[in-house]
Formats: structure tokens, sequence, C-alpha cells
């Protein structure tokens, strides 16, 4: 007897599942748009740091400006000058009292 | 055949692509990586300020402003438009002045015609001017931010400060005074940011950032008193003109630490605009200038024979009937007048140079220049100020019997008066001898160092202290300068009056008129040194300098809130 086929039985194919697919495709698509946005955020965000940077040397100056200001008015030199212009003179004599 | 040769034709088209490639991508490779990185990156300067300096209370001494540089693009302003636009300028950078506005946009118009492409206008544009420009709206300038070093109260310790200038790089370099000394550590340093900035020049977050951080300078805490300085200045601005001198100086130490509380000279200089003056004022007279400290020495030469035994304070002097005659020379007193067998107390207290020479030779050649040296003369004083200075004393063997003479009552022997405070404050504080310093902490974002007073050394015992300042007090109350004391205040002092030596000769009219002492004699919070150079109305200390040192001491001791103790 020839032996055209031997008969085997067919054992299950190991097959990755559809709906796995489908998942893992959906989240590379979802985080592909995640990617996007994040990026364009970004985008404008280096806008945004850029005018704080700015805003902040800005206000840094500003302050070091009127921290002068302050100390030149507190000036005992200025303060000498103003006082005598408001009547303020120096004591001469001082009287101790026990 | 033909396959062949076409594969030959492939594999020599891919060995062209291959090596063209390589070259492009390895060979010139980094030259690319550079030219796309300049594409790409910027580079920011962070820009760092210079330390600041505080009085004791914490007010500011010295700070920086911001300031700007303007610079104009001759090529981008039009040539029909450089005029208006110079005018517009000079109108706001040199104020109302016609003739200013004139010349300013005259030298504007000249610097934009040149065949530059960026060129500096004008530095320490300040921000109020920058703003008045910026309205103009002019294209083809720009500004470039800096700073300047700011003086809240003006010119006032300006030798205490020093000033800040250029190094050969171009950089901010303190010289002189505490500027020059602690430039190291008020000297700040510039960060860098280097980002990559997208097309439009904004910088990209999730680049590439490399940051080097900008250090401020470190800030210095002075032990000088804000209000003691602003007194003592006063006081000796009115004696520098009522007693017509060419120089007058002070210095006020506190004698159990050392600490500077004030430092004074006349006449001074604006450190904003220092070029403007004579390079002879930048130097601090107090710790630069030597000077033959006259009567002053005494006390030290008193305080090294009490220390030695070599006389007590009954001790009589058998010389002082007359002149004496050492070595060709004759010696005599500065008024002429003689006490003959006059005690050691009251050689002091009538600042007798007989009995000066007389304990000096009791005490001897050998001893005295050791006490020199112990005394702190002959080396700098060690203060925190840059231009800190001393002359050698000559050496041993070159002294005469005439030397030690001349040297008891302090002529032929050259201090500065930083190191007779110093010396001084010895005979205030018990023996112990001080280092003085002006600055009392340095601090940055990491932390405080504090500068601890240090004891140099045990110059002379604690009772030799006190007999020596028992003479210094009868000094005071009974000598030239009784009339100007404080009533009530136990000042201990003495007066000086050394002539000035001039192509050999001392030059009778010409002297300096100095008074050192402390107060409240029998517990210290200040010793204080205060020198007139050739003063015209008298020549005398008791009639110059004392005056003021009681002038400036009456003022102290109400701030101190110190009450008569006699």
């Amino acid at each position: 007897m020839t032996i055209i086929k031997k008969f085997e039985p067919e054992l299950p194919q190991k097959r990755i599942s559809k709906k796995l697919v489908v998942s893992i495709l959906a989240c590379l698509f979802v985080l592909t748009l995640v990617q996007i946005w994040v990026s364009n955020t970004l985008v404008s965000y280096g806008e945004k740091f850029e005018r704080l940077s700015s805003l902040e040397q800005t206000l840094k100056t500003a302050n070091q400006i009127l921290e002068n200001e302050i100390a030149k008015k507190a000036s005992l030199t200025n303060l000498a000058t103003e006082s005598a212009e408001l009547g303020f003179y120096k004591q001469e004599s001082i009287q101790y009292i026990r | 055949m033909r396959i062949y040769w076409i594969k030959i034709f492939f594999l020599l088209f891919f060995l062209a692509i291959f090596l063209r490639l390589f070259y492009w991508q390895i060979i010139r490779g980094e030259f690319l990586q550079a030219q796309a990185e300049g594409q790409h990156f910027t580079d920011v300067t962070l820009k760092a300020i210079r330390g600041k300096v505080f009085f004791s209370d914490g007010s500011l001494l010295a700070s920086s402003n911001p300031s700007y540089l303007l610079f104009g693009l001759p090529k981008v302003i039009k040539e029909d438009k450089r005029v208006d636009t110079a005018y517009a300028l000079a109108k706001i950078i040199a104020g109302s002045d016609a003739k200013d506005v004139s010349e300013v946009a005259k030298d504007t118009i000249n610097k934009l015609s040149q065949d530059l492409y960026w060129i500096r206008l004008y530095s320490n544009i300040t921000v109020e001017q920058k703003k008045a420009i910026e309205r103009l709206n002019i294209s083809g300038m720009g500004f470039e931010q800096g700073s300047v070093r700011f003086y809240p109260e003006g010119s006032s310790s300006a030798h205490l400060l020093g000033f800040v200038g250029k190094d050969a790089k171009g950089d901010d370099k303190g010289y002189f005074g505490l500027e020059g000394y602690y430039d190291g550590e008020l000297r700040s340093l510039k960060g860098l940011v280097r980002q990559e900035r997208d097309a439009v020049g904004l910088p990209i977050l999730i680049g590439n950032f490399q940051t080097t951080n900008a250090r401020n300078g470190k800030d210095l805490i002075l032990n000088i008193d804000r209000s003691v300085q602003f007194i003592v200045e006063q006081a000796l601005k009115n004696g520098l003109e009522k007693y017509g001198a060419k120089s007058a100086s002070a210095v006020v130490m506190e004698p159990k630490t050392g600490n500077i509380l004030a430092l004074a000279s006349f006449p001074n200089y604006d450190p904003l605009n220092y070029f403007n003056y004579p390079k002879e004022y930048y130097k601090n007279p107090i710790v630069a200038d030597l000077y033959e400290p006259g009567s002053t020495f005494k006390v030290l030469v008193m305080a090294a024979a009490l220390n030695e035994e070599a006389v007590k304070p009954d001790t009589e002097c058998d010389i002082c009937q007359g002149p004496t005659s050492i070595g060709g020379f004759i010696l005599r007193t500065w008024n002429n007048k003689y006490f003959p067998n006059t005690n050691m107390r009251d050689v002091i207290v009538h600042s007798d140079n007989i009995g000066m020479v007389f304990a000096g030779k009791k005490l001897g050649l050998d001893k005295f220049y050791s006490y020199l040296e112990d005394f702190g003369l002959g080396t700098p004083s060690n203060i925190d100020l840059q231009d800190d200075f001393s002359s050698d004393i000559r050496a041993r063997a070159e002294w005469r019997e005439i030397d030690l003479a001349t040297a008891s009552f302090g002529q032929g022997i050259a201090v500065t008066g930083i190191q007779m405070v110093k010396a001084v404050a010895a005979i205030a504080n018990g023996g112990k001898l001080m280092e003085p310093h002006v600055v009392n902490k340095i601090s940055d974002e990491n932390g405080v160092f504090e500068i601890k007073p240090k004891v140099i050394k045990e110059v002379i015992k604690e009772s030799t202290a006190q007999q020596v300042k028992e003479m210094m007090v009868a000094a005071v109350s009974e000598g030239e300068a009784k009339f100007a004391k404080p009533k009530g205040f136990k000042i201990a002092g003495k007066t000086g009056t050394a002539q000035i030596p001039v192509a050999g000769h001392y030059d009778p009219n010409k002297t300096i008129a100095s008074f050192v002492g402390f107060a409240p004699a029998d517990h210290p919070k200040f010793v204080m040194l205060v020198r007139f150079d050739q003063p015209s109305s008298s020549i005398y200390g008791s009639e110059t300098a004392a005056p003021t040192f009681f002038e400036i001491a009456k003022e102290l001791f109400t701030y101190y809130k110190i009450a008569p103790d006699e």
C-alpha cells in the first residue's frame, strides 16, 4: 500500500490574538497623540519660560535699584542734611542726673 | 559579461557613496556638528553682582547699581537719520546744558559714521536714561547690561573702601582699601547657560541645557560703626578747615578686640570718579603713610622702661636740670623748661624730652629695640586693608647713642598711624597687643565666616599697663591739653608735636600734630589717634589734635551712653 499522505492530527496553531494586536496598536496611537500634545505644549512653555526669565531679571534689577535708593535716603549724610533743614541741631551740653 | 560590468558599476557607485559619507560624517563630522550647534544652541550669560559691604549695624556701605552700555550698529542706521538720532540721544545723555548736548551729539555722529558693524556709544547709562532711549524707538541701537559700584554714603569712607576699576582683561577689580584686599571674595563669577533654541529663538525645554551657575560675590560685614564713622569724619573735616592743616586723619579702635570702629582721612576722593583725583589721594594715610610720632611715642618707651623695672613711676631723673649733650648734639625740651629731679610720672605730664632720654638710657638699646618689635613696629600691622605698610627698623648695629636718645621722645623713628594706635591699645588692654581688623564677617549663600579677635602677644604686664595708664590720665588732666578736656570723664592720652624732616634737617614750622588716647580710662571703650599734617593755626598737638580728639570723645560718650566717672 502506497502511503500518499500520513494523517497526523492537526495541532492547534499558536496565534496572536487579534484583540491584543488591536490593543497594542491603539496604545501606540494614543502615545503618539500624547507625545505630539506634550511637544506642542512644551514649545509654548518655552515662550513662557523666556518671558518669566526676563521678568525675573527685570524685577531683580528693580529691587536692587530700590534697595540702593532706600540706602541713599537712609544714609547719615542725607539724614544730617534733612534734619538740619527741619531745624534740628546738635546738643552742645548734656546734663547728667544721678 | 554585461551583468559583470553592471555589478562592478554598482559596486563602485556604492563605494563612492560610502567614501563620501565617510568624508562628511567622520572627517568633517566635528565641523558640521559645530555648525549645527551654532544654529541650534545659544549661550546666555548669567550675570552676577559684586559682593556688598555693610556697616556693623547692617546698613549699606557699598553695593552695585545696574548700568547699561549703549551700542550702535552704524551699518543699520541710515545716513540721513544719523544727525537726528545723535541729537535725540545727546539730550538724554547730556541733560539740559546746550553746550554738552552739542558736544555729545557731535561725538555720536562721529562714531556712527565709522565703517563698523558694531560700535560702543556710551557706558554707565542709568535705568531712567535707558527707558527714555527705548521710547525713542531707534533701530540700530541696543543695550548691554552691566553694573557699576554704588556708595549710598557718597565719598564717606573712601580711604576705607578703595575703589573698583578694571584689570587688563576689562573685568572689575578692586584697588586699595577693602575693595583691593578682599577683591577675591567680593568678585563675582558670571555663569553660562548653553540652551537649545528653536527657529524663532525660544528655548526648547526638553532640549539640551548645559549650565554653569553664576556666583555672586561674598558680602562683607564690617566692624565699622556707621555713627562713629560719621562723627569722626565731621570732626576731622571741621578740624582740617579750622586749623588750616594740609591733611587730617583719625582712627578709632576697640582695644579689647582690635575691631576698627572708624577710620577717616582728608583730603579724600569720590570712589566712583577716582580717575578725576590725583593718585596720591588713593592711599590710606592711616595705614600707608609713615611719620615721626613725636611725644606720643613716649608712652611706649616709658611702658617698656617700667616693664623692665629700669625705672619706676617715682624714679627721679638726674639729668633733667637742663639741656643734655649726646654724641655732639644738644637735646632740649620742647618748650625749654626744665624740672630738676622730676619723676617719671611728671616726665610724661610735662612731655619732658630729657626725662625720656634718661628713661631710654636706663632701658638700654637692646631692650629698647626688642620692645619696638614687640609693640609691632617695623612690621605691617596685618590690618585687612590693601595699602598696609611698614618701614623696616634700622638694624640694631647701626644705632648710635644719639639715635636711642631721639627715638626715646619719638623723633628719628617712623611709624604709621595704625601701628601707633595698635601699640597704645595694648596699654588700654592690660598689656595685650591685638591684631586690628576692619571686617567682622564674610557671608555668602553657603554661610558666614566670622573673623575672631586675635591676641598677638602680651607686650607688657597688666600692672605696667596700669601704671602707664595713670601717667596718661595725669598727662591729660595736668598737661598742655587740660583746657580742652571734657569735664567729668577720665581720659588717658598723650599729645605729640613732631617736627617734619626736610632735606636732612627738621623744619621748626612744619609739624605733625597728633593726639593718641583711650577712654574711659578705667574700662576703655575706644582708643583713638587724631593727626593733623602741618596745621597752620598752631603747630602744637595740644592746640589742634587734642581738642579734635576731645570733641570726638564727647560725642562718643553720648553715643555709647557713658556717664561721667570723675
